[in-house]
């Protein structure tokens, strides 16, 4: 339970359960992927607002966003809200999951599962646009947002690669990725061989001390 | 709160109807008269008073009621069926629903909602009063009273009514108007009670006496701590309850050990 206005967080899940359910009307394609998670409960404490939820996958298929719940859940995660924007977001769920701060009770089956349908999903935003519009202008209308939404992830894409070349090439303010991982590599093999030294020492000194003893 | 207001007990032949004294027999009656006269734009004035807020209050209560497949849930006062509605959803076709209401025009209001939204299956509508509930003993899962016990006569006698038919480990869910717990929302809250909200009445189902009642009988409400007392009194074990909107209301849950 949080310290929230029920209310006020009633609302607020109301509001994001339509639209999420509205989403998935809109994406038939990922309805057998969801139908597969049926039955799905996962609880999500949120730390930086202080705020527990939880999800629920119900036949439909449908999402239920509740504030309280007495079922016991199979996974259950806690972070803060900028791990969980990570995690929405990432192309490796798994190894976000395990990098982030993101701490995980019991299965992270379900969860990976549910985050890879999300981010698959691929809503026909052109059908209620011509339900509302019409079949001419719903449909120019979905061309024109269709466009839009290519020209942002192309903008994205292009960003993101020219940043990370700026980064490592023009800035040298990174390391490349290989040049990180055989430093990382190198910096684990030292750490074992100082582990087995130390032991070596620890036995040296032990025997010292013995034979002073005697 | 007015500790006068709460009549819970057989010892006065009078009881509270909004601010005035009535006979305790003529009570029933006299609330059936509102409830008649605003029974067919109920759930339109719940959404005009409320801004719609009280979709939000139930919603919370449904998710406290923890209901499941399977399971026999009464809903108390349940009117026009909003909370019947998704709970027969949440039981599915093997569990049970049972819509109650003292009064046969908000129930007949009910019916036909319910039939127009399909939900009819599992459903059952009976007319009943919440001080003799007309079930066996120990037979229901969970039992709801939205915005209903402030109209009934004997409040201590409905809640011993609803422990008696509940199973045991079931529970009560008690979502009713309350008192904020911010001395500024009470007074906001007080002038838009009887300034606004009879006039909204008057306008929209040109009855704003009834309306009047309304708010006068929320005013003679139990506050949070009494109405906890009183579940208690009862019989009701681990007690406890929730504020929402600033305590405007409250939902007050309670099991059967």
């Amino acid at each position: 339970m949080t310290r929230h206005d029920p209310a006020l967080l009633s609302a607020a899940l109301s509001g994001a359960e339509r639209a999420i359910n509205q989403a998935i009307l809109l994406a038939p394609t990922s309805h057998s992927a969801l139908e597969a998670l049926d039955g799905t409960l996962i609880g999500v404490e949120i730390t930086s607002l202080e705020l527990t939820l939880y999800l629920a996958l119900a036949p439909g298929p449908e999402v239920r966003l509740l504030s309280h719940c007495e079922e016991k859940t199979a996974t259950f995660v806690r972070g803060s809200l900028e791990d969980f924007a990570a995690l929405m977001a990432s192309e490796d769920p798994a190894a976000t999951l395990i990098n982030s701060g993101i701490e995980l009770q019991g299965s992270s089956v379900s969860l990976i599962r549910l985050q890879q349908v999300i981010s698959q999903m691929d809503i026909d935003w052109e059908a209620p646009l011509v339900e509302r519009l019409g079949d001419v202008t719903g449909h120019q209308l979905a061309k024109a947002l269709r466009s839009l939404f290519r020209w942002g992830e192309g903008a994205r894409k292009s960003l993101k690669r020219q940043l990370s070349e700026y980064l490592l090439e023009e800035g040298r303010l990174t390391p490349p990725k290989l040049e990180l991982e055989h430093f990382f590599d190198g910096v684990q093999s030292l750490s074992m061989r100082v582990e087995k030294v130390q032991v070596k020492v620890e036995k040296l000194l032990a025997k010292a001390a013995a034979r002073r003893a005697r | 709160m007015n500790d006068d207001a709460i009549d819970t007990s057989n010892s006065d032949d009078s009881t509270d109807f909004g601010f005035s004294r009535v006979d305790r027999a003529a009570k029933a009656g006299l609330v059936r008269e509102v409830f008649d006269s605003v029974a067919s734009r109920y759930d339109l004035m719940n959404d005009l008073m409320s801004g719609g807020i009280h979709r939000l209050w139930k919603r919370f209560t449904i998710e406290l009621s923890a209901a499941r497949a399977g399971q026999t849930i009464l809903d108390i006062a349940g009117g026009t069926g909003d909370l019947a509605a998704k709970f027969s959803r949440l039981v599915g076709p093997d569990g049970r629903v049972i819509l109650a209401d003292i009064n046969a025009a908000m129930l007949e209001v009910g019916r036909d909602r319910l039939i127009d939204k399909g939900a009819t299956g599992n459903i059952d509508v009976v007319q009943a009063d919440a001080q003799w509930l007309p079930f066996e003993d120990g037979t229901i899962d969970c039992i709801t009273i939205a915005f209903g016990l402030r109209n009934v006569t004997d409040k201590a006698m409905a809640l011993r009514s609803m422990l008696r038919v509940l199973r045991p480990g079931g529970r009560l869910l008690v979502l009713e108007f309350s008192k904020p717990t911010s001395p500024l929302l009470a007074k906001i809250y007080d002038q838009y009670s009887f300034q606004v909200l009879p006039a909204m009445g008057k306008w929209i189902t040109q009855d704003a006496d009834s309306y009047r009642y309304l708010a006068e009988s929320i005013r003679q409400h139990p506050d949070q701590e009494t109405l906890l007392g009183l579940m208690e009194e009862a019989g009701f074990a681990n007690v406890s309850y929730h504020n929402m909107t600033g305590g405007i209301v409250a939902v007050h849950r309670g099991f059967k050990a």
